[in-house]
């Protein structure tokens, strides 16, 4: 082999080089290794929860028909307070999420996200503890209030849509100027329901569903908000910018672009909505009366199958068949919640492969 | 007429945002009133009834027809309520000589003039003597800062109805730390993996993450009672500690299952944070380390990681704000309402796996529904949940900033 | 395609007789999938030369300097066929480690890519993966990079300031500095001045004639008056094959084949 005269004036020798390279190729082997032997431990535990729900329920123990029973029960609980909370949920996570897509300032929008993320982040325990102690008494109070506040709201707001709609050419602060006005109505509807001697309507547990339904759905509403704003604001700005060139209001231009072309998405914030709510304890602990009741009344108390988890698992002695009941309760919570959130996922995935294709928004 | 109908649709919209803010804000605002209110000084009450007696006390609860009052403890704490309607009160004010005196085991006293002989009567050393509705503002603002103090700084009395957290904040700090330790390494690991590797096998190790990751948490808290405390700490406790049994060691709820059922629940956010963020580099740097001679390894631990560091940093901040929030799950492997001894103490060796804990989280629970003294447990339980709200809020907002940072630093990169 | 061209022997394409051969290409074939990039690549790289890759937006030049340091291997669905020599080893052997090859075919990108670090530990991060730890030996070797890439003069006083905040001309030098910091026997340049301006890319291009002294430099570009000022010999590619590889001048005034003819004289490209 000649000598490379290139070489001759080099710093590094090639025995230097040839060794550190050999050492380096050893060094990633190993660290390759740690890399994937972690991977394998997390998911080994992950996959570990449902395997291991499985398996100890294997060979399949013959329970007293009671508990079959009670976990309809648990479940019609749980499905009601779920249904309570995807009705506070979902109109204000959708609707806050096409303001914040479609008409909020980017300013506002900017405050408005990481704003619900606080609200995400806040423990479950606290909105339980809120409940339970402040708005539980209230509502025993008022629940024709808000029956009536729910019917007016909403009216109001659309009259006044219809009175000064035409003179606000920009929608981008105006949740700041209607919040005052909102308070303004909520507290005359609390002054002139406190005026009359006894509540128009009593429910019939101070826990209930509704109360549940009002906690955890401040709980779902970042979950469904944000699920939903990512959905629309995938939608690319070119289909709503033609939309107004073909002469389209905001408001026709998110419903006749906007919303279909990202309707999967909301779908999926819904679903996925539905499942924070099924799988949520602490608030249905807190808030629900923990009293096993059947039937559809949401005013009335009720027990779900994670309260009865939070609440069973410590005192009941393993391989009991209390305590099989309730790893068969675990194991309902965790079909259902997973079932909810898979089909959310493949709605989702649809939704951005067509977007990504360019597919037509209709 | 089309158009003032598209409108009123916005104002609608509009509107119920609104509705979401003021849900935010108010619960923000609550929290924030309700947390701090347990530290103000009351004021003492000097109420004479028609009768002729005289009730000296703390109002707690004013409705339209009475007025409950915290009288004198002299026998036990929350033992001495008195309900006085209003129809019956010829005279109400609040003398600016009136003590409040709190002993050393929680109980309040409430003298004018003989507090002395009160306190004898009472039995029990003073904690501490204020003649409160004496204070000027200042004074006020400095007792609270004191009361704060003491919240934070001092273990609890009378079965948590009085004193502070401070075993629920080191049980809290502890439990997230050492599922930090747990969940940091393994959730870095599997982002890199998860960075490292195309296809299919990809495909699946995320989607299986990402189901996983919206499991709820009382599920993992199944998880850890039924494998790590029944299977694998009992299994422990045969081979190891036989000669304590049937008292369990690890074979019963506490600290490392708890953290460990912790880590996992919080794997997620670490994997999902950190694999965006090195997702995010530019692949420019990346085939530039490479074609210098690095290997990929070389390259991941030099300079991808490095310049991902804000990303790791954001995971593990929402991992731990995610852990400091969770109750559900630790209810069912370890957290107690008053653990006899710290998890982390000076005997060695300093940190006790095995052992049960206290929480904020379930202080709040605890305090809120289980306190047999409602009237003193829903402040308390408020006041625990500023505390945590206010933990996680500081950890989240630190997530948010860092976020920021990291966009901007990669566009930096970009251009 | 053109039937006129696969008919050339591959003596025809590489004529050139060159007294020493830092790089050879043996029918190196390059598929990304079902999709074929290169074809039968034969090509003798002469040491310490410019040699300018030239040709349409497309036809491989790219890959071929990807192929040469084995970057497409960080490309799943690439595959290689053929032989790569540099120096004395072959690059694509069982034995052969990749992180040595690349060590050996430095490579400069065509937007700079300097790391988020110091102008410092730019330079530094090869020589550090080599195990040199010593400060005086690596500041030794920084200061020397730097000059032989015409930058000392202008960072020697604030090396500790991020890389980032260099203007693009400098950014490249520095990127240059990094790669010949290693010591390579090839650097790979990807049209490494396309993101220049006039002034800057006169000067990179002034760079390049002195780095040409100790370094075989191929350089791939979309400039022709580029690749006529600067290289010694020139290859033209056309849809993933070795048309013509000559002296550049021949190249240029008097090319063989009329298909780079055509392109030299911009009837398409």
């Amino acid at each position: 082999m000649p000598a490379n005269p290139a070489t001759c004036d080099r710093f590094l020798s090639q025995d230097f080089v040839r060794h550190a390279a050999r050492r380096r190729a050893r060094r990633e082997r190993l660290r390759a290794g740690l890399v994937l032997a972690g991977t394998a431990v997390v998911l080994t535990g992950l996959l570990a929860i449902p395997l291991y729900l499985i398996g100890a329920l294997l060979p399949w123990p013959h329970l007293p028909a009671e508990i079959g029973a009670r976990l309809g029960v648990l479940l019609a609980g749980s499905a009601r307070a779920a249904a309570c909370a995807i009705a506070v949920a979902l109109p204000l996570g959708l609707a806050t999420a096409m303001f914040s897509a479609h008409y909020a300032a980017p300013r506002l929008r900017a405050w408005l996200k990481p704003g619900l993320e606080i609200l995400d982040a806040v423990p479950t325990v606290v909105l339980g503890l809120i409940a339970a102690a402040t708005l539980a008494p209230w509502l025993k109070l008022h629940v024709a209030t808000v029956l009536a506040l729910l019917a007016i709201v909403p009216l109001a707001l659309l009259a006044a849509g219809m009175a000064f709609g035409a003179r606000v050419r920009r929608e981008g602060w105006l949740p700041l100027w209607l919040l005052p006005l909102l308070l303004a109505l909520v507290v005359a509807a609390t002054a002139i329901a406190a005026r009359s001697e006894a509540p128009a309507i009593v429910p019939t547990m101070p826990w209930n569903a509704a109360l549940v339904g009002l906690a955890l759905g401040v709980a779902a509403l970042p979950t469904v908000f944000s699920v939903a704003e990512d959905a629309l604001f995938l939608v690319p700005r070119a289909q709503s910018q033609a939309a107004f060139a073909l002469g389209a209001t905001r408001w026709q231009a998110l419903t006749t672009v906007l919303l279909p072309a990202a309707g999967s998405g909301l779908v999926a914030a819904a679903l996925l909505g539905l499942s924070r709510c099924l799988g949520e304890t602490m608030i249905v602990l807190m808030a629900s009366g923990n009293t096993p009741i059947g039937g559809f009344d949401p005013l009335a108390g009720l027990r779900s199958l994670s309260a009865e988890l939070a609440l069973g698992l410590p005192e009941a002695a393993p391989d009991g068949a209390a305590w099989h009941g309730l790893l068969l309760a675990a194991l309902l919570l965790l079909a259902l919640t997973m079932a909810l959130s898979l089909i959310a996922d493949a709605v989702r995935e649809r939704l951005r492969r067509r977007l990504r294709s360019g597919g037509s928004a209709t | 007429m089309r158009r003032s109908s598209g409108d009123a649709g916005a104002w609608l919209i509009a509107g119920l945002a609104a509705v979401s803010l003021a849900l935010l804000l108010g619960l923000l605002g609550l929290l924030l009133k309700a947390g701090l209110a347990p530290f103000w000084p009351a004021q003492v009450d000097e109420i004479r009834l028609r009768d002729g007696s005289v009730v000296l006390g703390e109002i707690v609860v004013a409705d339209a027809v009475a007025l409950a009052l915290r009288t004198s403890e002299l026998e036990r704490i929350g033992g001495a309520y008195r309900r006085v309607p209003r129809d019956e009160i010829a005279a109400q004010s609040q003398p600016p000589d009136a003590d409040l005196i709190v002993l050393d085991d929680g109980r309040r006293l409430y003298a004018r003039g003989d507090a002395d002989a009160l306190v004898a009567q009472a039995g029990g050393a003073v904690s501490s003597h204020v003649q409160p509705n004496a204070l000027g503002f200042f004074a006020r603002v400095a007792a609270a800062m004191r009361g704060l103090a003491h919240f934070l700084g001092s273990a609890p009395v009378a079965s948590n109805l009085e004193g502070g957290v401070l075993p629920a904040l080191i049980g809290t700090v502890t439990l997230v730390l050492l599922m930090s330790l747990v969940a940091m390494p393994l959730g870095v690991a599997t982002a890199i993996y998860l960075h490292q590797r195309r296809g299919f096998g990809l495909r699946l190790v995320r989607g299986a993450i990402n189901q996983l990751a919206g499991m709820p948490a009382i599920v993992y808290g199944v998880l850890g009672l039924g494998l790590f405390v029944h299977g694998i700490g009992a299994g422990i406790d045969r081979w190891f500690y036989a000669d304590r049994l049937p008292v369990p060691t690890f074979g019963s709820g506490g600290l490392l299952w708890a953290a460990l059922t912790l880590a996992l629940l919080t794997l997620p956010v670490v994997v999902v944070s950190v694999e965006e963020g090195l997702a995010r580099i530019p692949a420019g740097l990346r085939e530039g380390s490479l074609a210098l001679g690095a290997t990929r390894d070389e390259t991941l631990w030099k300079l991808l990681l490095p310049a991902a560091r804000p990303a790791l940093l954001t995971g593990l901040v929402l991992a731990v704000a995610r852990a400091a929030g969770s109750v559900a799950p630790l209810m069912l492997v370890g957290v107690v309402k008053l653990a006899p001894a710290l998890p982390l103490d000076g005997t060695f060796p300093y940190l006790h796996p095995s052992q049960q804990f206290m929480h904020l989280g379930f202080a709040v629970y605890d305090a809120a529904l289980a306190s047999p003294d409602a009237i003193r447990g829903v402040p308390r339980a408020y006041a625990c949940a500023g505390l945590l709200v206010g933990v996680v809020i500081v950890l989240n907002l630190s997530a948010i900033l860092l976020r920021n940072r990291l966009r901007d630093r990669y566009r930096a990169l970009e251009s | 395609m053109n039937a006129a061209f696969q008919s050339l022997p591959p003596s025809a394409a590489s004529s050139v007789v060159v007294e020493e051969t830092a790089l050879r290409t043996e029918a190196l074939s390059l598929w990304y999938g079902k999709r074929q990039a290169l074809s039968d690549i034969d090509l003798d790289v002469p040491a310490r030369r410019i040699t300018a890759l030239i040709g349409p937006s497309g036809c491989g030049k790219s890959s071929l300097l990807r192929c040469l340091n084995r970057l497409n291997d960080e490309i799943a669905e690439a595959r290689v066929a053929g032989r790569v020599r540099v120096g004395e080893i072959d690059a694509y052997a069982k034995d052969t480690l990749v992180h040595d090859l690349r060590r050996r075919v430095g490579m400069v990108f065509q937007k700079p890519n300097p790391f988020p670090l110091s102008i410092h530990d730019n330079v530094a991060y090869g020589l550090r993966l080599l195990g040199i730890k010593r400060r005086r030996e690596l500041d030794e070797r920084i200061e020397s990079a730097l000059k032989a890439a015409a930058l000392w003069d202008e960072v020697s006083s604030r090396l500790d300031d991020s890389a980032l905040e260099l203007s693009l001309g400098q950014q490249q030098r520095l990127v240059i500095a990094r790669a010949i910091a290693v010591e390579p026997e090839v650097l790979l340049l990807d049209e490494p001045a396309s993101a220049l301006d006039p002034a800057a890319t006169l000067r990179f291009e002034e760079l390049l004639h002195e780095l040409a002294q100790r370094y075989t430099l191929l350089l791939v570009t979309h400039n022709m008056q580029q690749a006529a000022r600067v290289s010694h010999y020139a290859a033209f590619l056309h849809e993933g094959r070795l048309v013509e590889f000559g002296d550049t001048d021949a190249l240029f005034t008097n090319p063989r084949v009329r298909q780079t003819e055509d392109f030299i004289t911009g009837r398409y490209g």
